[in-house]
């Protein structure tokens, strides 16, 4: 009974030690850093707005890999 | 009269002022702003927009058409722009007219699908972004008239140290009190099963498994999130101090030292719970603390984004623009219509009115001819002038006025708490009283454990749970009663203060008077139906104070006014506005050589023939008398400040009952006010609405503003009333002063259940199951006392 018990414990310390993990790379990342407009995403956002962000995700990639040839371009001139 | 909604910006309207569009559904504007970015959302497909934005209203667009090209200048860059690592330029706005989540939603959808625009990010917390964008496909100047076309504004800020510094402290103080919270809530998860056990009954290897994860929970806390109290305890001590921090770290770290004992060696009951208690309960108000200390910061942005950025002066008949820093005294300079005025100085030539609300709090334009003084942040609201500098830029009344803000926001007076005074006595006498108990068990049977242990559990059973929560409970309570009541209290810490307040400061315009002005005396019974519709329609081509109010007095008294197309509408500087119809010259304004008149007036003239003249008046609150009364029966003293001159201050004074009354004080001297009244170790509370009052509201013990007032002037206050109304200084009086009667019984519980347990404690005949329900019960009186707050007539 206790040896399931402790089995239990070390289970549920790591399940929630990992969340607790998870939470801690959001807040690295800044997610949380703008109380307001977390609670509105959580609320509001929708499908539409993740294809939005994939998008935005694309053309940010897109524009670094454009301005990083302009100034190899630049230096080896 | 029928209200109608604007399509736009959802603010309502009487029907009449509206431009309509018939179609189905029927579209209305309250201006053409709200007109075109209505259809230019419409054109783009971002309708959805007003889907998001719900039932909520914001700003008509006031920005559209305004000239940007200073954004892409080179002092501007040099100043305002850096480079990413990428190659990229980088600038951080404050936005204007964010209101609602779909403002943001908007701002970054039209500016992401911008070609050249990499990332928008924009806070809406703090309204600041941050916009990096290739500059070799787009001008920040096109990116600013982007933001202006869909009816919001921009403006640059430095991004200080200080702000980054605010900002960083702010994101540790959540890590931890996140991770204290979540170790916190998991512990008192595990205590119902501990606390339960004790009266079930439960073996001693399961009371193991419980004490280890509670072990487990608390350790993070202690050690990480109470890193901040060690930190604080050890500064304290280097400069010889016992301060809070030391007490909370030397009673968690002793709770958790005995804990330990307790789960690898000893028998009884830990007390981990408690130290993952204490530490989170003060992590979470110091981590308030570092939020008020940021937005203080957030404030600061916002009042020095709005000091212009660069100055036109003439230079050998040729005009210069220079940055703000490089004018000087002679200097001359130039202010268009629309511009603010960059440093202090005298009119050389030109005639025109200024607004000078951010020095005076008046919403009425000032006139200025030649020889009239210039204050720097006054805005220019008709034609060209120039003026000699007389002053340079840092010795300036605007930047004078910020930097003195800066100061007091910095080192806001500090409260007295009574709770943590006492908190702080109460720890250091525990403290003796727990290490004396050591000392005395010790030489009296010379067992050393026994002795540590009674000692430790003196401190356990002292903890001070009802003591921490004698004071927020009946806070809270008292704030959410007032936020009720349509009365928002920043922080629950004022209730005290503002309960012991013995002076209250009063502004005139906006505070004690509405800032309204309305028309207290002009006939128009005996003009023509068609001189009446000219009339209307004259003062409606104007969005002076003055005209408004005599146009809204006219729709209120006739019912079947019309609009009459007018030509020729010329705006007179510090006069009025004349136009032409039919031949026919209209005039409405003051007449000049009209002296008798000592109030503000609004003469009605066709062909130079006067024909009417209104006298307006700012009105006072209707319920300022009664407030007012109510405030020296308290016993009060009731003082009100203006920027006004002495007749018209000393003419409201009387009719509200104001004995003491100062006027023509400068922004400055409301505050030197403020300190001498807070010399006199007077608890001094300001009330104040306007930009004007600021510094002010920054240098009172407790500041109040007005819900409709000046953006600033809520940024630095205390307190906001919501509904606008003055008798909200009355509700507040009272529910503080109830609160506050509320934390002092509560603490006076704490007080009596210590002086109870804790000899018992000290004579060693406390067991665990004992300490457990009295620490318990304890919390519960104090909970159960400060529901009592709300059980009377104004509660109910």
């Amino acid at each position: 009974m206790n040896g399931i018990l402790w089995l239990e414990l070390v289970v549920g310390i790591i399940v929630s030690f990992s969340l607790l993990g998870i939470f801690i790379w959001g807040a690295r990342q800044g997610q949380f850093d703008d109380g307001k407009k977390m609670m509105n995403g959580l609320l509001n956002d929708s499908p539409e707005d993740l294809q939005d962000a994939v998008k935005k995700d694309e053309k940010v990639k897109m524009m670094k890999e454009k301005k990083a040839k302009e100034m190899e371009k630049e230096k080896s001139k | 009269m029928s209200i109608v909604k604007c399509s736009h910006c959802h603010l309502e309207f009487d029907e009449k002022v509206m431009i309509k569009e018939p179609q189905s559904p029927e579209l209305n504007f309250c201006c053409n702003g709200c007109q075109g970015v209505y259809h230019l959302l419409k054109d783009d497909g971002l309708d959805s927009f007003y889907d998001k934005m719900g039932k909520n209203t914001i700003s008509p667009p006031t920005a559209i058409g305004q000239d940007s090209s200073n954004f892409d200048m080179e002092s501007f860059a040099q100043r305002y722009i850096k480079t990413t690592p990428d190659g990229f330029s980088k600038i951080d706005l404050i936005m204007e007219g964010i209101h609602c989540a779909a403002c943001i939603w908007l701002n970054e959808k039209v500016l992401d699908e911008t070609p050249g625009i990499l990332e928008v990010s924009i806070n809406f917390t703090n309204n600041k972004a941050k916009i990096i964008w290739d500059d070799e496909t787009i001008q920040l100047s096109q990116i600013i008239d982007k933001i202006r076309s869909i009816g919001y504004n921009a403006y640059p800020y430095d991004r200080t140290q200080s702000d980054k510094k605010a900002t960083a402290n702010k994101k540790d103080y959540f890590m931890r009190m996140s991770i204290a919270i979540f170790a916190s809530m998991n512990i008192m998860m595990i205590g119902v099963a501990k606390y339960t056990g004790f009266f079930m009954g439960m073996d001693e290897e399961m009371l193991r498994i419980v004490h280890m994860a509670e072990f487990i929970f608390a350790t993070p806390v202690l050690f990480y999130s109470g890193w901040v109290f060690f930190r604080g305890a050890y500064y304290g001590l280097k400069n010889k101090m016992i301060n809070m921090d030391f007490l909370v770290s030397a009673g968690a770290t002793l709770t958790y030292i005995y804990s330990l004992y307790v789960l690898f060696g000893g028998a009884g009951h830990s007390y981990f719970d408690s130290v993952a208690m204490i530490i989170t309960f003060v992590l979470v108000g110091k981590y308030l603390e570092v939020i008020g200390k940021k937005s203080a910061v957030d404030t600061m942005d916002k009042i020095k984004s709005q000091i212009p950025l660069e100055a036109t002066i003439i230079v050998d008949g040729g005009k210069k623009v220079v940055p703000l820093d490089k004018i000087q005294v002679d200097d001359i300079i130039e202010v268009k219509n629309g511009e603010k005025a960059s440093v202090d100085g005298v009119v050389i030539s030109g005639d025109s009115s200024f607004d000078e609300s951010s020095i005076s709090g008046e919403s009425l334009p000032v006139s200025k001819k030649i020889g009239d003084k210039i204050y720097s942040g006054t805005i220019n609201t008709s034609a060209v002038i120039r003026y000699k500098a007389v002053k340079d830029y840092a010795n300036s009344t605007l930047n004078n006025i910020v930097e003195l803000l800066e100061d007091s926001l910095n080192s806001k007076p500090k409260i007295e708490d009574t709770t943590n005074e006492l908190s702080k006595y109460f720890s250091v006498i525990i403290l003796s009283i727990a290490f004396g108990t050591f000392m005395g068990w010790y030489f009296y049977d010379g067992d050393f454990e026994n002795a540590l242990i009674i000692a430790i559990s003196v401190i356990v059973i002292a903890c001070p749970c009802a003591l921490a929560l004698a004071t927020p409970i009946a806070s809270l309570i008292g704030v959410s009663w007032l936020a009720r009541e349509g009365i928002l209290f920043k922080e629950a810490k004022f209730i005290e203060t503002f309960s012991k307040m013995d002076t209250i400061v009063l502004d005139k315009t906006g505070t004690v008077t509405t800032g309204n002005l309305s028309v207290i005396s002009g006939k128009t019974s005996e003009l023509s139906s068609e001189n009446l519709n000219l009339l209307f329609s004259l003062a409606d081509s104007s969005t002076h104070p003055v005209s408004i109010a005599v146009k809204k007095h006219l729709e209120q008294n006739h019912k079947y006014l019309k609009h009459i197309e007018l030509e020729s509408i010329e705006q007179l500087p510090s006069s009025g506005i004349k136009a032409k119809y039919n031949d026919v010259a209209i005039f409405g304004g003051r007449v000049n050589d009209d002296t008798k008149h000592k109030s503000t007036i609004y003469q009605f003239c066709i062909n130079n023939t006067l024909l009417t003249t209104f006298e307006l008046e700012d009105t006072i609150r209707d319920d300022a008398k009664q407030t007012i009364s109510y405030l020296q029966n308290e016993g009060i003293e009731v003082i009100m400040c203006s920027g006004d001159n002495k007749h018209i201050v000393s003419k409201v004074a009387q009719e509200v009952g104001i004995k003491q009354y100062k006027s023509k004080m400068s922004p400055i001297d409301k505050a030197n006010f403020i300190n001498e009244l807070r010399k006199d170790k007077k608890t001094v509370v300001m009330a104040g609405d306007g930009i004007n009052d600021s510094l002010a509201l920054s240098r009172a013990d407790v500041s109040i503003a007005m819900g409709n007032g000046a953006d600033i002037a809520i940024a630095v206050s205390d307190i906001v009333i919501l509904n606008d109304k003055l008798n909200g200084i009355k509700k507040s009086i009272y529910i503080s002063k109830r609160t506050f009667k509320f934390i002092k019984q509560n603490l006076a519980i704490s007080l009596v259940y210590n002086a109870v347990t804790i000899p018992i404690a000290m004579a060693g005949y406390v067991i665990p199951l004992v300490a457990a329900l009295s620490m318990s019960l304890s919390s519960l009186l104090v909970v159960g006392n400060s529901t009592r707050i709300k059980n009377n007539k104004l509660g109910k």
